[in-house]
């Protein structure tokens, strides 16, 4: 370059360095001055220096860093073996690892292996809510078997579904069955958590079949349509736009016109939208970029939002303050009861309105809440929301009082069932009764004996009915009596 | 004013009450002073607001309920002399010697504004300590002396469903103290809460909003129990249903 230093110098009005300094402050120099800013070549910077404003952009095409891959040191692998977990066989296989992997450290995979969590239901359970007219239970318990095998991939059990003696079933039909099934248990069984995540898993299984079905003949007419359809399907939207255009601009036109001579509004009705056609128009445009590839079988819109709009008048934060301080409760008046004196609830304490279990069962629920300490009949702070809480642990009792009373009736149903096969095989072979009944207490104890608080819980009947599989098969009448007892003792407490 | 008289649909409100009694043993000296010596303790049934209030040696009342209550009757015991007392004016309580317990029937009639009939409560008296078991126990006179007072509170809301017009308006103009959030005294023993039984020792009692929030977990943990329960004989069931089954089609293939 031509430039020396002593012309930047002159320009950037620095003084010239004395001439006794030597060359080794000469060599100091660039040291002292600040960086040359990427982007500049050397000679423009040596022109300009640090001082002068930089006019040009500095962009200097940013290259991604190398990425660092460790080179540096070196790593040891190991060849190990491992277990998955997520396995059920104790298949062990050998793996590659860094050597400073801990020895015992869990197979990082299994962890996606997620087992589907298919519902099991009880026959006692399938009459009283899955009744179909279209499903008997074989199928319907077929179906649930292939869908546990196939994780609830639809294509898969579709594809393997095959019950013998049964009407062909589409996809839809199999899942609508399905996610009815679900629905009905996980809203007739006793929930665990609270109202809205029940709600929220029984939102996880709506399935609405005709709007599945028609989503699907859509899109099959969608991608059915021949070039010309989709040609004059676009020239029609097209058209339709100009005229509303030109309605439009009429209409304005026309307004001025008016607003002008006489000073009034024309009058003339809004144009509204076409909100379908606005739709449409995006769609078919996502669709081009899409390139009309369309996923006929993502799962269905759920058609309810997930959790019911509770419609309630608007209320401030200020009321809320208001009535919490007042202990005020506001419930929307019903509108179906007519407004009469006689309809009015009279005030009363709240203790009154303590849930009382049917009295078939009553005796058992007592019994069983007493163990868990919890009296159903009284409370210490009868409040609206421990009102509410007593309802719902009442139900779910009332419910295991039901599935025990089935388990029980199922049990002494298989006795009934091994004594007549014992007493066949004992037509047959002498001396077999004997063993059948050696088979049939032991199965007894471990039925009972699985576990001495829950079979605590409300069972003084199995504790009854193990001493009864010795002596006889009359199991009803201990039941009955069993009954009995407990509700004279309980007729004492008829207190709230 | 006519409109005061209307009915305000989809509102219901409630104040929270205590009712109940406490009973102190009599000395021998104090007995000896009563007009019936055979009485050996001396006992105060009330119905009160639930939240205590500046007197410490008193359960409830923190607040006068004659805003909305007119007049409590206490039935006594038959052979108490004039055995049905009304009350008319705060504090609405009665006090009185016995040596026996016994049911005590509490009418709560309310102001007329309020257009709602009565409503009746039972308390059963107690005169002699709380026990572990629930089982009366009659302690010997000392002993019971030296234990202190006895307390027998229920906590209870009287609920209002579409109160009229200048009803609520006297109710809101009375606003509730609401129960303290924190224990600052023994807990109220309680029947149905056994195992309070030794955080309601020590003096008087008081009502908390802790209580409400202990009863609710309480109950809602009975009810995971149940729920887990549940979960584990529906597994029965369904094993011994498939048994079942397959008992069912032995038998059908077993030749008859």
């Amino acid at each position: 370059m031509a430039a020396s230093a002593a012309d930047v110098r002159s320009i950037l009005s620095i003084p010239a360095p004395s001439l006794a300094a030597g060359p080794s402050q000469q060599k100091k120099q660039p040291t002292t001055q600040t960086r040359k800013p990427e982007g500049i070549s050397r000679e423009l910077y040596s022109l300009i220096g640090p001082s002068a404003p930089s006019l040009v952009t500095l962009s200097k095409p940013r290259l991604k860093q190398k990425p660092n891959l460790g080179g540096g040191s070196k790593v040891k692998w190991e060849c190990r073996a491992f277990k998955n977990p997520g396995r059920q066989d104790s298949l062990e296989l050998r793996h590659w690892v860094r050597a400073s992997t801990a020895e015992d450290a869990e197979y990082p995979f299994a962890k996606y292996n997620v087992p589907s969590n298919v519902f099991t239901y009880s026959q006692d359970e399938y009459t009283r809510f899955l009744e179909d007219k279209e499903w008997t239970k074989e199928e319907t318990d077929y179906l649930f078997s292939v869908a546990r095998d196939y994780d609830v991939r639809w294509f898969v059990v579709h594809d393997r579904y095959n019950y013998i003696g049964g009407v062909p079933r589409s996809i839809d039909d199999l899942k609508d069955r399905y996610y009815s099934v679900c629905r009905k248990l996980v809203r007739n069984r006793p929930w665990a958590g609270d109202e809205t995540s029940k709600a929220q898993t029984i939102a996880s299984y709506l399935f609405d079949k005709e709007r599945e079905i028609t989503r699907k003949k859509y899109i099959v007419s969608l991608e059915n349509r021949t070039p010309e359809q989709i040609a004059e399907e676009e020239a029609l939207f097209i058209e339709v736009k100009r005229l509303e255009q030109n309605e439009r601009r009429f209409k304005k036109e026309r307004d001025e016109l008016l607003r002008t001579i006489a000073g009034i509004e024309s009058g003339l009705p809004d144009i509204v939208e076409d909100e379908g056609l606005s739709n449409l128009a995006i769609d078919t445009k996502k669709k081009k970029n899409r390139g009309s590839v369309m996923d006929a079988d993502s799962p269905a819109i759920p058609a309810m939002p997930v959790s019911a709009p509770i419609v309630k008048r608007p209320q401030t934060a200020k009321n809320a303050a208001f009535d919490a301080a007042n202990c005020i409760v506001r419930t929307d008046p019903p509108t179906t009861v007519p407004v009469t004196k006689a309809a009015h609830q009279p005030a009363h304490l709240r203790s009154y309105k303590l849930p009382v279990p049917k009295a078939a069962v009553q005796p058992k629920i007592t019994a069983a809440l007493a163990e868990l300490g919890i009296s159903h009949s009284r409370l210490v702070m009868p409040t609206r929301d421990n009102i509410m809480q007593l309802e719902s642990l009442l139900e779910a009792t009332t419910s295991l009082v039901e599935i025990k009373r089935v388990v029980d009736k199922v049990e002494y149903d298989i006795r009934v069932l091994k004594t007549r096969l014992g007493m066949r095989e004992s037509q047959g072979v002498e001396g077999r009764p004997g063993e059948a009944m050696d088979v049939d207490e032991g199965h007894e104890g471990d039925v009972v004996g699985e576990d001495g608080r829950a079979q605590s819980v409300l069972s003084t009947r199995s504790a009854r009915s193990r001493k009864q599989t010795r002596r006889s098969m009359s199991i009803s009448s201990v039941d009955t009596s069993g009954t009995a007892t407990t509700r004279a003792g309980t007729k004492r407490q008829k207190r709230s | 004013m006519a409109s005061d008289r209307v009915r305000v649909r989809g509102v219901s409100i409630f104040r929270p009450i205590i009712y109940g009694n406490t009973a102190t043993a009599l000395t021998q000296k104090e007995r000896d002073a009563l007009p019936s010596p055979d009485h050996t303790h001396r006992w105060t049934v009330a119905v009160r607001s639930a939240a205590s209030g500046g007197n410490a040696d008193q359960v409830g009342g923190a607040d006068d309920l004659s805003y909305f209550i007119k007049r409590v009757t206490f039935k006594l015991h038959d052979t108490y002399p004039n055995p049905s007392r009304n009350v008319d004016k705060p504090p609405f309580e009665v006090t009185e010697t016995g040596w026996g317990e016994f049911d005590i029937h509490i009418r709560i009639t309310f102001v007329p504004e309020s257009g709602e009939k009565a409503v009746v409560v039972y308390h059963h008296l107690k005169l002699h300590a709380w026990t572990a078991s629930g089982e009366p126990e009659i302690p010997p006179i000392d002993v019971a002396i030296k234990a202190g007072p006895v307390h027998s509170w229920q906590y209870d809301e009287i609920v209002f469903h579409d109160p009229y017009q200048n009803f609520l308006n006297i109710l809101t103009n009375h606003p509730v103290t609401h129960l303290p959030k924190a224990k600052r005294k023994p807990v109220p023993f309680h029947l149905a809460n056994p195992g309070s039984l030794d955080a309601s020792k020590g003096g008087v009692p008081e009502f908390t909003s802790l209580m409400e929030k202990e009863e609710a977990d309480r109950l809602e943990e009975a009810r995971q129990a149940i729920i887990v329960e549940q979960e584990r004989w529906r597994t029965v069931l369904i094993e011994r249903e498939r048994e079942l089954e397959n008992l069912q089609k032995q038998l059908a293939a077993t030749p008859q």
